[in-house]
């Protein structure tokens, strides 16, 4: 099936030199530690927390309205450390989303309302379903395919 | 990305007859043929952890039972467990100057379970050292596998005794006389024992049945139950050997490896598909998909169907590879399909019948299969024949009902190669494509957008799915043989069978 074509409206949108088009709407907190590399398309409500770490993602990514992305932290015993969240290149993060991630490699489909844990390391190529908690500091290697609560590889 | 999310609505039919999606076909170059995943031979390729991304070599993968060495996951919900630091206060406390003592314990960030729960003790490294608790079965088991083992080889010493014997150029006298060494040894007086490869193997002790059953515990009736304590079926049957009843006796488990495939074709055993042997590579080796050598064919827009009357569907055909492509659309034809289905089982029958045949009245080692074999061929060739198939794959009927018509446009249409940088570049979608036909609608580089008339049948309930299909033909480019001998990319013609989902029928 082609995908259909979705409009926009210009007003709404900011583009940048390198294509980005980034909706007014989104919370982008300490956007000098935001890096978008490209083609990059943000939509209405969604937030990122480049004030509590760097956040970079590839080219053409698509990051869902309403998605939360939030680099995580990690507990120490004098206090907490956030770490940068990285993302590649033509990734999808689906509506209301919440990443926690550490990484998050090339071609991965992120599906909506899913919450992504602490620290967890998505490798390229694999897909979460729709409405998926992935419990924090979990490796989702390449070309799987991880969905439910906690999320785990269905059953074929 | 639509076909990941989307529902399956344009499928290919595989040679085997089978119907699936584009992207989970194969296409082996050798045979010039669609493969699915019924028709290729799966192999493990390499294995590796999914959690710290690392291979293992499979001696070492079986004697680890197929899990990983390091890490855990937790038996309460099976996600990873993470090793956590807990700091003891200093070894020495009337020394304040003294390091502060660090213990590692594992814990699940997704239920909470900590392997202080069952009574695990804290390990002073981070990196594991975790007690390995032993099977009650172990011996047993051993035991069993030993003799099996023993089964195993001794079936094959005799296997390779015999076909020593078939082909042994000295005949041994004592096979021709009766006088067995056996015999010989009873003759002159020496004990006779068993030769050491036709020993029965040892088996083990056969399980003994119990009379005894303990009597009923009286705390089962007295206590009351708590559910909470009690472990689920998944949660037993995660570790089989002690199979808990209780949540305190829940320990960690290793986490089981994960395998990397490649894929053979079942025809002429090549490789279709080969990923590379870093864990967390996605790339391959060998990919011959069949997304990169069947034109692709998507639905664009389609208009409301209503049975009896014609609608328009628009279809998008791309190109995907470097070479200029004609299609032509024929009609689908599926009793044709079921016909070459039936003539070519009973081609096969004679061929089997022509083969037993022709073995039995063939002398071993004759003058015409040596001839072939030391001939004038070139040696490249003979080593491009392909290997006798292990199992060869019967084409099936095409099990597939179509319910709509579809008026075929006359006379082919072009589509020109895959360009990656046209993608870049907005100004070039001129090719110089002459004689459009009037089903093209639109086209842009390698895509183009045709027009199809479709008609579904008049008996149609409205709680059905309209299926249509055809037969496309294209000119699949073959660069495989030019490579190998030098020679002009090969053209051929290659017929696929396309099926298409179009909904359900719109009811005023």
């Amino acid at each position: 099936m082609e995908l259909e074509n979705i409009y926009y409206n210009k007003h709404e949108y900011v583009e940048t030199a390198s294509g980005n088009k980034v909706c007014r709407q989104t919370v982008l907190c300490g956007s000098q530690n935001i890096i978008l590399q490209g083609k990059v398309i943000i939509q209405a409500d969604a937030i990122i927390r480049g004030d509590l770490a760097n956040v970079k993602t590839g080219r053409y990514c698509i990051i869902s309205k309403e998605a939360v992305l939030r680099p995580p932290y990690k507990k120490f015993s004098k206090g907490v450390a956030f770490f940068p969240l990285s993302i590649g290149d033509n990734v999808f993060i689906g509506e209301k989303t919440l990443i926690n991630a550490a990484q998050i490699g090339s071609y991965v489909h992120i599906g909506k309302n899913c919450v992504i844990g602490r620290r967890c390391i998505l490798r390229d190529c694999c897909v979460i379903e729709d409405n998926s908690v992935l419990a924090p500091e979990t490796v989702v290697p390449p070309f799987s395919r991880y969905g439910g609560s906690p999320a785990a590889k269905p059953a074929k | 990305m639509s076909y990941i999310t989307g529902p399956e609505v344009v499928s290919y039919a595989c040679t085997c007859g089978l119907i699936k999606p584009l992207p989970k076909l194969y296409f082996c170059r050798h045979c010039s043929q669609i493969r699915c995943s019924f028709c290729v031979c799966s192999e493990v390729d390499s294995i590796f952890c999914g959690k710290c991304s690392e291979n293992i070599p499979s001696a070492e993968a079986t004697m680890k039972k197929n899990r990983c060495a390091n890490c855990l996951i937790c038996p309460s919900c099976q996600q990873e467990l993470s090793t956590r630091i807990a700091s003891k206060g200093p070894a020495n406390p009337t020394d304040a100057k003294s390091p502060i003592k660090k213990t590692y314990y594992l814990s699940c960030y997704f239920c909470r379970w900590n392997s202080r729960d069952v009574g695990i003790p804290d390990q002073p490294s981070a990196t594991g050292g975790w007690p390995q608790r032993d099977n009650v079965h172990s011996h047993r088991l051993q035991d069993v596998v030993d003799s099996y083992k023993q089964i195993m080889l001794s079936q094959k010493h005799k296997k390779e005794h015999d076909k020593k014997k078939k082909i042994g150029k000295f005949v041994s006298y004592t096979d021709r006389t009766g006088v067995t060494a056996s015999a010989l040894r009873k003759k002159i007086g020496i004990p006779d024992t068993p030769h050491a490869l036709l020993k029965k193997p040892k088996m083990p002790e056969p399980a003994v049945a119990s009379n005894d059953v303990d009597e009923l515990p009286e705390h089962l009736i007295t206590t009351p139950l708590n559910l909470m304590d009690i472990t689920t079926v998944e949660q037993r049957l995660l570790q089989p050997e002690s199979q808990p009843l209780t949540v305190d006796k829940l320990f960690p488990v290793r986490k089981q490896l994960s395998i990397k495939k490649s894929l053979r074709c079942r025809c002429c055993e090549r490789n279709v598909s080969k990923p590379e042997f870093n864990p967390s590579s996605v790339k391959f080796k060998i990919q011959l998909f069949a997304y990169f050598h069947i034109p692709e064919v998507r639905i664009v827009s389609l208009s409301p169907l209503v049975e009896g009357v014609p609608s328009e569907l628009i279809l998008k055909f791309t190109n995907p590879t470097q070479h200029q492509t004609t299609i032509t659309l024929l009609n689908l034809d599926l009793a044709e399909q079921e016909n070459y289905v039936k003539e070519l089982t009973v081609s096969e029958v004679a061929e089997c019948l022509e083969h037993s045949l022709s073995l039995q009245s063939k002398q071993p080692g004759s003058l015409t299969s040596i001839s072939v074999g030391s001939g004038s061929q070139p040696s490249s060739l003979l080593s491009l024949t392909p290997r006798q198939p292990s199992i060869t794959v019967k084409p099936r009927k095409i099990e597939q009902h179509v319910n709509c018509d579809v008026e075929m446009p006359e006379g082919a249409f072009v589509l020109p190669p895959r360009d990656d940088a046209a993608e870049y570049d907005e100004s070039s979608d001129v090719h110089n494509v002459e004689h459009d036909p009037k089903h093209v609608v639109w086209r842009k580089s390698n895509k183009a957008f045709i027009k199809l008339l479709v008609v579904p049948n008049a008996n149609l309930q409205a709680n059905q799915d309209v299926v249509c299909g055809f037969s496309m033909e294209h000119i699949y480019t073959n660069i495989l043989v030019a490579t190998m001998e030098n020679k002009q990319p090969q053209k051929s013609h290659h017929r696929v069978r396309i099926f298409f989902n179009l909904g359900k029928i719109t009811r005023e």
